[in-house]
């Protein structure tokens, strides 16, 4: 064996949740143990990708990222180390076989790991360090379920425990879509059975990633999400730093953040979701691996995370590498999902608890409204900055569209809205010109859009009810790459956006910069 | 001729955001191309929106700008760093429509910028429909027959003309959103109103279909000298009809005569000369009638690609890191292979294995879909499989996709009915049903008939059923001869877990006795020269032969 070649899996071929991200770390790790002058090992079996680029590592090995492959490989080579932290799912779901072999998996330990990963080790987990996580249980039938959603109350957060193509994730919101859900998800069984979470609704969710020796944590990024839990994290956008919790709720995601990384004993990367509401935080998932967010804080920051963490995996300290305090940006970061619905005619682009976007963009500003508006910009649908405004939401958004609405008329939009969002702004005051919905004649809201006289669209599904008229807005609205924003909290940093952008030119400026102008 | 000394500053334009049909392949591009010309002392200004890629880390270009792709954008960064250069040929076709764009304009121009890379007129040429089958048709070979329309009435009129079935393709879009294959004209009036509404210009082109006739493609370098290399061929198992990215494919092309190849590389040749590609790469598609071995030229990318990567990865030879010396004013001559050190770029590499790329699906996400595969692209990702045979590299291809299958297995048993509509309508899982059918004693010729795959491919994929045969009824041999098969099977790339299936075992039983028995897999390297000269680059594959590479 020898103690200074460290052999590092990829993330095999790209898929909606798995990507470049993870190739992105995985480079960055294999650059980190070059300068410490390791020789490093890559094996991965993507073509399109950094990683298998044959001056990337020392020795580049195109072969399957199987158990039977890898274990061949490491025959032949006899590394002293294997990294699984950084390929995505792949190199972890082989990751407890290739132990039972007697691979030397380096960093946080599999057992660690599997308490983050398991659900009785993770409320336990969370119990004796006092947090909270969302009320939860499992079901192995339609009434084990229905007394856990019961006990919880509703809405719930459902899923497979085991996912092989078909049904994942859904919001279930009352005991008939329950049983709707349990009698289609096939896979369910007394192995398999299906987790129910406690759906905390309108919580602000916040990914946290961070990296710990054995003698400190030390957080990269905080990043907000914009749109509320409930969307997928790869699918929100999200803004680093955070642009609307207070300092003392910040404080607290370290806080909590650094207790768990000691717990768990983490040794390189963490990744922690939280949701947050009322002021109080609720964990969501632990991961400690690299996550899908590394890159963009590494952008947003100056911070390489990943190449840190691969350090301290060979034994460096945070203290030797000189990373042991936070940095504080005095710019703003804005996240945005670029989604490829308009492959697929005819799948609904609404968002929800499954991950649907296949890339990123970032838009970065010393104003929250710019960083956002050149996501939105470099995500290939710009906010107008003039133009008619079409607003359509559920009831219960009503009345948060009311200043939105007042604000894009005093930009000098024109609104118009279907007959229930029409009369509600009507009634307070604002000014909007009704159109009829698709069954209520022509020329209706289809006609208008596919006319072109819409610029922005704000609509909240209403989930049960006229469900057609929506999806047939979403999706003509999608064809003409019409910008289409289905969240309240979304609507609201699309005003700020078009707010900004009014008032001020783009300015266009270097990381470099951004990074050298920062205090930490 | 070195180096060029007149420009100082270059910006790089990358491709932005990951969607189908634009992914990593082009920040592994935009990488080798930032790692290149800082090599060469060349100050590297780049622009990408992409925060995920590894060429918008700080320490991989000078000057980073993490902003939207716009032609509005790029110009405000031209102003403020005024760059001597713009390379716009590595960030895929957003890289080069925004580039294209910024000379139109006029931009370029004013600010004083030269495109290195390629030229607006070259990028017109390969691009707009009209122009690039005016230059095909002068140097004596065909395109498909096609014409433009702008609106329904155009589109039906050039239809009828041409006749059904008819490929539909929006202008200036990304890897044929919107377009598709029309059978009859109610799927026409459908494809090509959407084509239209999803066209920037409102511009579709309608083209007479080659479908079920073979594809190719051929990776071709040229630079200032007038040099031309073919860097790789890769065939299409997937006949016409299906976007690239969404076929198998394997390189080196496999089913052509010698003749026909020639044919092909000298056509490639013309093409790039014709279309005036000073330097860099380039991606030209083609398709072989099967019946006759007419030849037509479907199309043309003047700039790296996917493909482009996919060469990359097969041969060893870097590319875009070859085409970013190329447009600095490098000849291939004067550029020395990394990998052997003592042959120049210009030296065409050799490969003495195959390789199989399998594109990877996810319609699951997207309930509600077609799953058909059509020349709109599909796939969010793919595999690729390097082996001594094409056996070994589709098995390790298919194992390498993470779909739950451990290489060529037997999908669920459907209807005959519907076992014909899987081969001949085209989706993500035919290759499968094609071990399915030849199982169930369809003839090779049958299955040629209903998909038009090669009968070359289908033969092998026999082969690997057949020793599916052989491996199920071991157990009665002796343990000699059970040893000998296990030993072939390897070869024809079963894994393990595979093996141990077929014979109702678990893995580490297969394992176990392949650690007994020594069956290791050698690795061999991907050195560009067929071991003709020593390689320094440890780029490795497996592969169940006798003669270790490494």
């Amino acid at each position: 064996m020898d103690s200074k070649k460290i052999m590092i899996l990829g993330g095999g071929p790209n898929r909606i949740g798995q990507g470049i991200e993870f190739d992105y770390c995985c480079v960055q790790a294999a650059f980190a143990l070059k300068e410490e002058g390791y020789t490093v090992i890559m094996v991965n079996c993507n073509p399109e990708t950094v990683s298998t680029d044959y001056d990337t590592s020392d020795k580049l090995y195109f072969e399957p990222l199987t158990v039977e492959d890898v274990l061949n490989i490491y025959d032949n080579e006899k590394p002293g180390g294997v990294i699984v932290q950084f390929g995505g799912q792949t190199p972890l779901n082989i990751a407890r076989e290739l132990m039972k072999e007697g691979l030397p998996i380096i960093g946080t330990s599999p057992e660690s790991i599997d308490r983050a990963e398991d659900r009785k080790k993770f409320s336990q987990l969370i119990q004796k360090l006092k947090l909270k996580q969302p009320l939860n249980g499992t079901g192995r039938s339609f009434a084990e379920a229905q007394e856990v959603a019961r006990r919880i109350g509703y809405p719930v957060l459902v899923r497979p425990s085991y996912v092989l193509g078909g049904r994942a994730m859904e919001i279930v919101y009352d005991e008939r879509s329950l049983e709707e859900y349990m009698r289609q998800a096939v896979e369910v069984s007394p192995a398999h059975p299906v987790l129910i979470d406690k759906f905390i609704e309108d919580a602000i969710e916040v990914d946290v990633d961070a990296v710990a020796d054995e003698e400190r944590c030390v957080v990269g990024g905080i990043m907000e999400h914009i749109e509320q839990a409930g969307v997928h994290s790869g699918d929100s956008s999200c803004s680093l730093p955070p642009y609307t919790l207070s300092e003392e709720i910040v404080q607290e995601l370290k806080t909590q953040t650094y207790a768990l990384a000691r717990e768990l004993k983490v040794i390189g990367l963490l990744n922690i979701q939280f949701a947050i509401k009322n002021k109080e935080i609720y964990i969501l998932e632990v991961n400690p691996r690299a996550s899908r967010t590394v890159p963009f804080v590494g952008k947003a920051t100056g911070i390489p995370l990943a190449k840190i963490a691969a350090k301290v995996m060979i034994g460096k300290k945070l203290s030797e590498i000189g990373f042991t305090r936070e940095k504080q940006i005095n710019h703003i970061a804005v996240k945005e999902a670029v989604f490829p619905f308009i492959r697929f005619p005819g799948v609904d682009i609404i968002l929800g608890p499954e991950m649907k976007s296949t890339g990123e963009v970032m838009g970065i500003s010393d104003n929250f409204g710019i960083a956002f508006a050149k996501a939105q910009m470099g995500a290939g649908l710009p906010l107008p900055l003039k133009g008619t405004v079409f607003i359509s939401v559920a009831d219960k958004h009503k009345p948060y569209v009311v200043s939105l609405a007042r604000e894009l008329q005093e930009l000098g939009f024109n609104l118009i809205a279907t007959s229930g969002t029409a009369a509600f702004l009507k009634k307070m005051g604002i000014k909007v010109k009704m159109v009829k919905k698709i069954a209520e004649g022509r020329p209706n809201i289809e006609d208008y859009i596919k006319n072109r006289e819409i610029d922005l669209i704000f609509n909240t599904p209403i989930g049960k009810g006229p469900k057609f008229d929506e999806y047939r807005i979403r999706r003509e609205a999608t064809i003409r790459q019409i910008p289409i924003i289905t969240t309240i909290p979304g609507a609201r940093a699309a005003v700020d956006g078009i707010k900004a952008m009014k008032g001020g030119k783009i300015q266009v400026s270097p990381l470099q910069d951004y990074h050298k102008h920062q205090s930490g | 001729m070195p180096k060029r000394e007149d420009i100082k500053k270059i910006l790089i334009i990358g491709s932005g955001p990951i969607v189908i049909s634009q992914a990593c392949e082009f920040d592994y591009s935009g990488t080798q191309a930032c790692k290149a010309l800082r090599e060469e002392g060349y100050e590297v200004i780049l622009i990408n929106s992409n925060p995920a890629t590894i060429m918008t880390d700080p320490e991989m270009s000078d000057r980073t700008y993490i902003e939207p792709i716009t032609p509005e954008v790029v110009e405000l960064i031209i102003k403020k760093e005024r760059p001597d250069a713009l390379l716009p040929t590595l960030g895929g076709q957003t890289g080069l429509n925004v580039g294209a764009i910024l000379a139109k304009k006029g931009i370029l121009k004013r600010y004083g910028v030269e495109m290195i890379g390629a030229d607006y007129k070259t990028i017109s040429k390969a691009e707009d429909r009209k122009l690039f089958r005016g230059c095909v048709q002068k140097i004596g070979l065909r395109v498909p027959r096609s014409s433009l329309a702008y609106n329904m009435q155009e589109a039906r009129r050039v239809a009828k003309k041409i006749g059904f079935p008819v490929i539909i393709r929006p202008s200036f879009t990304l890897g044929g959103t919107g377009g598709g294959v029309a059978y009859n004209i109610d799927e026409f009036e459908e494809i090509a109103a959407r084509g239209i509404e999803s066209s920037m210009i409102s511009e579709i082109l309608i083209e007479e279909s080659v479908i079920g006739w073979k594809e190719y493609e051929l990776e071709v370098m040229r630079d200032k000298k007038d040099n031309v290399v073919i860097i790789c061929s890769i065939e299409n198992i997937d006949p016409m009809g299906i976007h690239t990215g969404d076929s198998i494919t394997c390189a080196p092309a496999q089913t052509l005569t010698d003749k026909e190849y020639q044919n092909m590389r000298d056509a490639a040749i013309k093409i790039i000369r014709e279309i005036g590609v000073e330097t860099g790469g380039s991606n030209i598609q083609f398709a072989i009638n099967p019946e006759n071995g007419e030849m037509v030229v479907i199309e043309m990318n003047p700039r790296v690609s996917r493909s482009s990567a996919l060469a990359s990865k097969a041969t060893g030879f870097p590319i875009a890191k070859i085409a970013a010396k190329l447009a600095v004013g490098y000849t291939l001559d004067e550029l020395p292979n990394d990998i052997t050190r003592e042959t120049p770029a210009c030296f065409e590499p050799t490969i003495d294995y195959c390789v199989v790329k399998i594109p990877r699906f996810t319609f699951e996400k997207f309930p509600g879909t077609d799953p058909t595969l059509t020349t709109s692209m599909k796939s969010v990702g793919e595999a690729m499989a390097i082996g001594r045979t094409f056996k070994e590299a589709l098995q390790k291809g298919l194992r390498s996709l993470e779909i739950g299958i451990d290489g060529l297995v037997d999908p669920p048993y459907i209807p005959q009915e519907q076992l014909i509509q899987k081969l001949t309508v085209p989706n993500a899982d035919r290759i499968l049903y094609i071990g399915h059918a030849l199982r169930r004693g369809m003839s090779v010729e049958k299955i040629n008939e209903l998909t038009k795959i090669d009968p070359w491919f289908l033969y092998n994929i026999k082969e690997i059923v057949e020793m599916e045969k052989r491996i199920e009824n071991s157990d009665k041999a002796g343990e000699k001869e059970f040893v000998d098969i296990l030993r072939e099977a390897k070869r024809y790339g079963f894994s393990d877990s595979q093996i141990a299936k077929i014979l109702g075992k678990d893995e580490t039983y297969v394992r176990g006795i392949r650690r007994k028995k020594r069956i290791k897999p050698v690795y061999k390297l991907v050195d560009t020269c067929a071991a003709e000269f020593e390689a320094y680059t440890p780029y490795f594959y497996s592969t169940y032969e006798t003669e270790r590479e490494g």
